[in-house]
């Protein structure tokens, strides 16, 4: 059972985790245009740029979260996502050494999939957004 | 003379999908059953796929769960049951990028994925798009992204832009861009290998869900009806679906929608053990048949 005060910080949170996923996706996304040979697969992509004002915006809110007793366990693999993810940002500034970015993006992905089964609330992905996923179940 | 044999192999379904998902404008009229299907392509001595469903380490629990997604079935099993195993495909073509039907790419290892180049790039550059735009990543696994980029490592993602003639011989792959993603695709199968062929098929990813989409209501009098979700244009939805109806010469039941329940009342099928349908629409000369 989620206490109240756990429920706020599920509230609190949920923008946090889904902008650190959606950095881990960008870059992701920038990486997969890099190794198949697009011409799109540059540093110069916008989606960088986004991706870095995003990361700021996940790790302020990231310092401003209160975890609760129930919280900790998803509190600490959000906090080893935004580490990880935050080294692979840093790699992409200095070019687009697949390597060097994709093996800290992975583990921090891997954090935030943790993150998700750690409490509810945090999906992997939008299901309910989804085009083949009917309606919930009551 | 068949070159290839061709099966629809359901993985999965939701018993009860909305029929307004699948069907535009078809509010408040109940559900139906939506399969979760791929497409098994055998001949020449090759084995390819069309699409691979989704990966149930990752989603399977809450597909299973919250939205009623049932019967889920690993490839190794499905395709077992047409006597072939995973590491057998040497070839996938990807309709979409979509979670439930490139969500599976690591079970395929030996396999490579064809995917229009435009469906990556635009998802991207979407990406890059605030997040009041986020409907727009509607349906993406960001683990898809990651095992994307090492299947673009080993050489086994290859980034079709455009159309393209005989990635197989017979096989073709056209786009359908912004229609149901940015760069959906889908594939014809000329099975009598002639350029001018009288034995295509097509298997057109989720540009269309089921016959309503590609004849409308009263098959007497036809008409177009798009899908119930678009990214693209409604517009391009329809005009892609004349394109398909032209190249199997007008015969819709040539045009293979893989959510469509009712192929198993025009094709020979069967049921396996676990619940699940194989659907078996043309037979390669000397091919045995996987239902009956």
């Amino acid at each position: 059972m989620i206490n109240d005060a756990t429920a706020k910080y599920i509230v609190e949170n949920k923008n946090c985790f889904e902008d650190l996923k959606q950095v881990a996706s960008q870059l992701a996304g920038l990486l997969v245009l890099a190794a198949a040979g697009s011409k799109e697969g540059s540093p110069d992509h916008p989606v960088l740029g986004a991706a870095r004002e995003l990361y700021r915006e996940a790790n302020d809110a990231l310092r401003r979260a209160r975890p609760t007793d129930q919280a900790c366990k998803h509190h600490a693999h959000l906090t080893r996502a935004a580490a990880s993810i935050g080294i692979a940002l840093k790699e992409a500034g200095g070019g687009l050494n697949i390597d060097a970015i994709l093996i800290p993006l992975r583990a921090g992905y891997t954090e935030l999939e943790r993150a998700a089964d750690a409490l509810p609330g945090f999906e992997k992905i939008a299901y309910r957004r989804a085009c083949c996923v009917g309606a919930r179940i009551q | 003379m068949n070159a290839y044999s061709l099966w629809v192999m359901e993985y999965a379904a939701v018993p009860n999908y909305p029929q307004s998902g699948l069907i535009y404008g078809m509010h408040n009229q109940g559900t139906r059953k939506l399969p979760y299907c791929y497409i098994v392509i055998k001949g020449h001595g090759k084995l390819a796929m069309v699409d691979v469903g989704y990966n149930h380490k990752a989603h399977g629990e809450v597909l299973a769960n919250t939205y009623g997604v049932r019967g889920w079935r690993a490839p190794k099993e499905v395709l077992a049951e047409i006597g072939i195993q995973p590491a057998d495909i040497s070839t996938i073509f990807i309709t979409h990028a979509h979670f439930d039907h490139m969500g599976n790419i690591e079970d395929f290892p030996n396999a490579t994925f064809y995917l229009q180049e435009r469906e990556l790039s635009k998802w991207v550059w979407t990406m890059s798009l605030e997040r009041r735009f986020r409907w727009l990543m509607l349906g993406i696994d960001p683990a898809d992204i990651l095992r994307a980029v090492d299947l673009a490592r080993q050489g086994r993602l290859v980034c079709v832009d455009g159309d393209r003639e005989n990635v197989l011989p017979g096989i073709d792959l056209h786009p359908a861009f912004d229609t149901h993603t940015w760069g959906s695709m889908y594939v014809t199968v000329r099975n009598d290998l002639a350029a001018n062929s009288q034995s295509s098929w097509v298997f057109c990813g989720d540009l269309a869900y089921g016959y309503e989409n590609l004849r409308g209501h009263d098959p007497e009098d036809p008409e177009y009806i798009p899908v119930g979700l678009a990214t693209g244009s409604q517009f391009n939805l329809i005009m892609t679906t004349e394109r398909m109806v032209k190249s199997v010469g007008g015969d819709v039941h040539r045009v293979i929608p893989p959510h469509e329940e009712r192929l198993k009342d025009l094709f020979p099928s069967r049921i396996t053990k676990a619940g699940l349908r194989i659907t078996e629409l043309a037979l390669a000369d000397g091919e045995k048949s996987q239902v009956v």
